[in-house]
């Protein structure tokens, strides 16, 4: 009876450590970084190994999975630029050019190590499957797997903090688990409206050995958009959402 | 070698000793000015911030940029189209540009309105003296009512088409520069509405946009026949990931033509477009050997298509064939060398100028466009940031015209380092036999630095 009890006993302490559902803890990561629905200003930095910086400010807008654009405030040279993300479609409107161009998940509109899926990201939940979810103190390690070709990085490795649900750092492979970049998320801070998330996301890559990209949030807010607002033709119109 | 590194010199540093002097006292005025540019970018600051004042949104906005380009021509004593322009001036083996443009632009929003202007100032001195220009390349007035709908009035440039170098669909636009082909351009006057749709499944994005384009005495007298008001329409539909465009044209001041384009990304790094217009009744103006001047009335058949494609080593690869119908077989561009050459040899005999003039009259968006034949073929091959120099783009592009064999190569340096700063330096060279298209352009090479600053 003894055994019993101490068997039955083991697995309900056990259970916990095998029940963290990978996918719902991916879910719950996206949602406390950002609503589902937002707008967001940020400002990206280049920082190259002799301390040079360049800077470029964003205005966000995301609805939905799929749905992103992005719009340049700064500096001179690229104000009036606007992104445009639908699921694995991307475009980019410089106003002198006067219309929408496709680019590319891999390419860099700002240059530096920053690419175009780190810039108009999506929810992690809609581009990656969680295969395994380890603890290492205090945080959860989810290895997630890109559910199809198109998506920016093949393989990802993500510490949460146990109790914050929230990344500490995410390493982005490939296929063959080569290293091309990590995310270094930093200094949480509240923005209201219960979004407490990293306000910093740095980035180094040995692809660009001595290089960081810094990402900084400075107001991230629930608000609702209409879908024709992420559309080709309203991309030069985007200032307006403001 | 040597001839070239002198005439570069004296290029980039046409000044005499005395201004030399002159300059010599400014640099420690420059140095003043451009010091605190060069420090507030090398100083690394320890905190990141993103103040209130950045994102802060002003209801109007004022910008533009600053622009010095400095060009030497190598021109080809040989060639046709040199004949046709110097034939009564002697200019020496290179002739020097000295350009310098001001582009303003600025915006006023005032509820569902928006205000914008944009206007270039072009100063030239050149072999024929100095002149300036200013353009309203825009100007218009936005209603926005709603997010799916907005009415344009005023000028304005519409950019239809998938293509980067050259876009047979464009019937609203003027016609780009394929060397250049990211230059903004002058707009027409148009009443225009967009109309957009989201759905869900399949058909992501459908969006309707209407133009009317009046063509009168005062009114986008240089677009086709006056008196005439136009209509263009066009569809667009995200469907199944790929966009596409369905446009048509009418109204008189040109003939009608239909147009359809295309783009679709394949992989991260592959993305295709194409273009195809139907052009009605389109007319082409000939000239024969002897000055004999003809017309042709067909329906023209142009397409375009592309890729652009991203390697690993961040280099982007774009490519283009263009198929124009309304373009010059080989043998009407012979003819018109020939007329020319004919023309320039009675110039020198007798002094007669007017076959001269009667060709230069077919000129100017004729034969004289950069890519007036049927077709031609465009590759771009642009590195970034080349030996781990970054800021730093280095690209090639080439115009093949597959007819004659004849091509422009044109390497180019692009340094962004400095915010709101951008340096170019570029080159074109063009090589074919004669009586070819780009043996018979006025020059052999053309070197020109663009310095362009943002505000």
């Amino acid at each position: 009876m003894l055994k019993i009890i101490v068997v039955i006993l083991t697995f309900i302490i056990a259970l916990p450590a095998y029940a963290i559902d990978g996918t719902a803890l991916l879910k719950q990561v996206d949602r406390n970084l950002s609503p589902e629905s937002y707008e967001s200003y940020r400002k990206l930095i280049n920082i190259e190994p002799d301390g040079r910086k360049k800077e470029f400010t964003l205005f966000t807008v995301k609805k939905g999975v799929d749905k992103v654009a992005s719009l340049f405030l700064a500096p001179a040279s690229e104000k009036g630029r606007s992104t445009l993300r639908l699921g694995d479609n991307m475009w980019l409107y410089i106003p002198n050019v006067g219309k929408p161009i496709r680019i590319t998940s891999l390419q860099s509109v700002v240059g530096g190590v920053f690419n175009n899926a780190d810039i108009l990201s999506l929810d992690y939940a809609a581009e990656y499957s969680v295969e395994k979810v380890e603890e290492q103190g205090n945080d959860y390690i989810l290895s997630a797997k890109a559910k199809t070709k198109t998506v920016a990085y093949d393989r990802l490795k993500i510490w949460i903090d146990k109790s914050k649900k929230l990344p500490t750092k995410i390493e982005c492979l490939t296929e063959a688990s080569m290293l091309i970049k990590t995310l270094y998320f930093k200094d949480i801070k509240d923005f209201g409206d219960g979004i407490v998330r990293p306000s910093i996301i740095e980035t180094d890559s040995p692809l660009y050995k001595g290089y960081k990209s810094v990402m900084i949030f400075a107001k991230i807010k629930k608000k609702e958009y209409k879908d024709e607002v992420f559309t080709l033709t309203f991309m030069p119109n985007m200032e307006s959402m403001r | 070698m040597d001839c070239l590194f002198l005439k570069l010199k004296r290029f980039f540093f046409p000044l005499h000793a005395t201004m030399q002097r002159e300059w010599m006292r400014g640099l420690p005025l420059i140095f003043i000015l451009v010091a605190p540019l060069l420090l507030s970018s090398i100083i690394s600051a320890e905190e990141y911030t993103l103040d209130a004042s950045e994102i802060e949104k002003k209801p109007y906005h004022l910008g533009g940029y600053a622009e010095l380009r400095p060009v030497m021509f190598g021109l080809d004593k040989d060639a046709a189209l040199y004949k046709l322009k110097f034939y009564n001036r002697r200019e020496g083996n290179n002739i020097y540009e000295y350009n310098g443009a001001l582009q303003l632009e600025g915006s006023l929003e005032y509820g569902i309105s928006r205000l914008y202007v944009r206007t270039n100032t072009a100063y030239r001195k050149s072999y024929l003296g100095e002149d300036q220009q200013t353009i309203i390349q825009e100007g218009y007035l936005s209603l926005k009512p709603s997010s799916s709908l907005k009415i344009d009035a005023g000028k304005k440039t519409l950019n239809w088409g998938k293509g980067y170098a050259w876009n047979p669909v464009a019937f609203l636009d003027r016609p780009k520069d394929p060397d250049d082909p990211e230059l903004s351009r002058e707009g027409y006057i148009v009443l225009s509405a967009d109309y957009i749709k989201s759905f869900q499944g399949p058909l992501k994005t459908f969006s309707f946009t209407s133009v009317l384009l009046p063509v009168y005495e005062h009114v986008n007298n240089t677009f086709g026949t006056i008196d005439r008001m136009n209509f263009a329409g066009k569809l667009y539909f995200l469907l199944y990931d790929t966009d596409i465009d369905l446009i048509l044209f009418t109204g008189g001041s040109k003939t009608t033509r239909y147009g359809m384009d295309f783009s679709r990304n394949i992989t991260t790094n592959l993305e295709i477009h194409g273009e195809f217009a139907w052009i009605n009744n389109f007319t082409k103006n000939t000239i024969d050997s002897a000055g004999n001047m003809f017309q042709r009335t067909y329906d023209a058949k142009s397409y375009l298509l592309g890729i652009r494609y991203l390697t690993e080593k961040d280099a982007t690869y774009i490519i283009e064939y263009y198929r124009n119908d309304t373009g010059f077989a080989a043998s009407e561009m012979r003819d018109f060398f020939s007329f020319i050459n004919t023309g320039y040899n009675s110039f020198l005999s007798s002094g007669q100028t007017a076959p001269l003039n009667k060709a230069a009259s077919l000129t100017d968006g004729n034969y004289g466009k950069p890519t007036p034949m049927k077709d031609y073929l465009y590759l771009r091959i642009s590195q970034k940031e080349p030996f781990d120099i970054v800021y730093f783009t280095a690209a090639i592009t080439s115009i093949a015209n597959m007819i004659d064999r004849s091509f422009s190569l044109s390497p180019e340096l692009l340094y962004t380092g400095y915010t709101n700063l951008e340096l170019r330096l570029k080159a074109i060279f063009l090589a074919g036999k004669r009586n070819s298209d780009f043996g018979e352009k006025q020059n052999n090479y053309r070197v020109e630095l663009r310095a362009r600053y943002y505000y």
